[in-house]
């Protein structure tokens, strides 16, 4: 189990944004995340990272407990994320937004960094030509030196993904990847997010795009209102008919009288 | 031959200038990271009268006592800055001008040490003890064909000029580097930041403590530079008057700090002429200034600008 949500509830003053939400994640799973606006799935990751502190319930990642973990501890084990609304460093290229993606996974410190010591170079090297291949998976190579605020909106949204998996992450958290994007981008996103799968990435997704979840995921969870509406296979949470009425509302037959 | 271009009241103002350039990067350091500090005075206060004091009454040589002072105010950076990382912005500015103020009242007060607002006199100048190493090595001003008085002075410029060299090596070479990144995604958007595995903590003190760190140095030459301090000397206006080095030049750039503290420095020194509006006019080019380019002078386009008019006039 790679992933593993306990009971987790997540209140803001009198909203319960979350309430009492368990599932769990299996190496090299796609696992989606819907339900309607407001359900709660960003509050979800953002639990997961801890940049908000669910008010109780428990995480577990490959076993140990990460509740509470500052969330920069959190990328160091394993966990990488993207943004709903885009946050990439916009003054920075896209080089260097990947490179910060590695950051967790070099270590030179001020003295090494400011004397360019030989290990700090071989470092930085290594570093440049992860980000140049992390680039070109997402198709972005030759845009590297380009700021990130002048990239075009498909072509952010791929470079947050890259810049997330430069930390090597185990599990890979995308929030509505595919948001805003058309046809054929959103295609292209279909077979980026099978390739990281294959590179033995999991990943937990969170996407309105319904023909885009269903053919990516291997399950999926539906909160509503906080709450865990359903579980299961695609086909499971296509015919299940909490979730139809979720998403499409009840027949009211009263109203009709 | 030298000794009749050289001129010890420009001297002087290149001795100014290249203090200034430190404070002006003790402002751009914590600012690459997203914090707006004013308190550079404050910490070039530290900074001058701790290698002041040390100077006058233990007689240590000046490169301990000055380097004693800077780091001084590197652990009171520290101290301030790991309560300033709940604040930023305008915040964070507000709360290190009342430290810098904190620091000014405490000079004032602590009169049996520092003579209070009258401030201390008789500080061992720096260029007078270069001169003393220099005799004593054997070094007349004479073979040169300079006066003491413009040896002393010419020493001093160089020192000060070396060591702006090495922090600008410094500033800019962990610019360049996974720290300098770390302090730019800190700086545009600190919980991305965070979530990409960057020690927020760590790096924001760090920053702020680099910062103080700097403005202590450039205090601890300034007082052996011109051999008499008072608490009016790290007032809140010398606060803002570093700030606008660095805002002036272009805060993007380490180069826009120089350029600020070089630009600012000599400009009052050349409305000399026009004595009584001369803050005026640098008022008014300051205002000009703002409205016309906030980011400053000097910013990341006109540079890449710069470099491309010249590689396409190199290739064609």
């Amino acid at each position: 189990m790679v992933l593993e949500v306990k009971n987790i509830t997540k209140s803001f003053g009198g909203i319960t944004a979350l309430k009492n939400i368990s599932f769990s994640i299996q190496q090299g799973e796609i696992y989606g995340l819907i339900g309607p606006n407001g359900a709660g799935k960003t509050t979800m990751f953002n639990c997961i990272t801890n940049l908000v502190e669910p008010t109780s319930g428990e995480i577990f990642f490959n076993g140990e407990k990460i509740t509470g973990l500052k969330p920069y501890k959190i990328t160091e084990k394993g966990i990488c994320r993207t943004y709903q609304n885009i946050r990439l460093f916009p003054k920075l290229t896209a080089l260097q937004n990947v490179m910060v993606g590695g950051h967790s996974r070099v270590n030179s410190g001020v003295f090494r960094s400011v004397l360019r010591v030989k290990s700090q170079k071989k470092e930085e090297q290594r570093l440049k030509e992860k980000a140049e291949e992390l680039l070109a998976l997402v198709g972005l190579e030759q845009w590297k030196d380009q700021f990130a605020e002048n990239l075009a909106y498909g072509q952010q949204r791929r470079l947050e993904i890259a810049r997330a998996l430069a930390s090597n992450p185990t599990l890979l958290l995308l929030d509505e990847p595919a948001a805003g994007m058309n046809e054929t981008e959103t295609e292209s996103l279909f077979e980026l997010i099978k390739t990281i799968q294959s590179m033995g990435v999991t990943v937990l997704i969170i996407e309105h795009d319904m023909s885009l979840v269903m053919r990516l995921c291997d399950r999926i969870t539906v909160l509503n209102f906080g709450e865990k509406l359903a579980e299961g296979k695609p086909e499971e949470i296509q015919n299940n008919e909490a979730v139809i009425e979720a998403y499409l509302g009840k027949e009211e037959e009263e109203s009709i009288a | 031959m030298l000794g009749e271009v050289l001129n010890p009241y420009y001297l002087q103002v290149l001795c100014f200038i290249l203090i200034n350039i430190m404070l002006a990067l003790s402002v751009y350091v914590p600012l690459s990271s997203g914090q707006l500090s004013l308190g550079s005075a404050g910490f070039m206060g530290i900074g001058a009268y701790t290698s002041a004091l040390l100077a006058i009454h233990f007689e240590l040589p000046l490169y301990i006592t000055i380097l004693v002072g800077a780091l001084l105010a590197g652990v009171v950076g520290i101290i301030v800055g790991i309560p300033s990382l709940r604040l930023t912005g305008v915040y964070l500015a507000i709360a290190t001008l009342g430290f810098g103020e904190v620091i000014r009242v405490f000079f004032i007060n602590w009169e049996n040490v520092t003579k209070g607002s009258v401030g201390l006199t008789g500080i061992p100048q720096l260029g007078r003890s270069l001169l003393n190493v220099a005799k004593a090595a054997g070094l007349e001003p004479g073979a040169f064909g300079l006066r003491n008085n413009q040896f002393v002075y010419l020493a001093l410029a160089i020192l000060l000029l070396i060591i702006v060299s090495v922090l600008l090596w410094f500033v800019i070479r962990q610019k360049n580097s996974r720290i300098g990144r770390a302090f730019a995604s800190i700086q545009m958007d600190e919980k991305a930041a965070e979530s990409m595995g960057i020690n927020i903590t760590y790096y924001k003190v760090l920053a702020f403590a680099q910062g103080a760190f700097i403005a202590g140095l450039a205090g601890a030459l300034f007082a052996h530079t011109i051999g008499f301090i008072s608490p009016a000397d790290f007032s809140y206006h010398r606060a803002v008057e570093i700030l606008i080095f660095t805002v002036f030049g272009g805060s993007e750039l380490v180069i826009g700090s120089v350029f600020g503290a070089v630009i600012l420095t000599l400009l009052p020194e050349l409305l000399r002429s026009v004595s009584d509006y001369r803050y005026i006019l640098y008022g008014i080019m300051l205002v000009i200034l703002m409205a016309v380019r906030p980011q400053g002078i000097l910013d990341v386009h006109l540079l890449l600008r710069m470099r491309g008019k010249r590689m396409t006039r190199g290739t064609g």
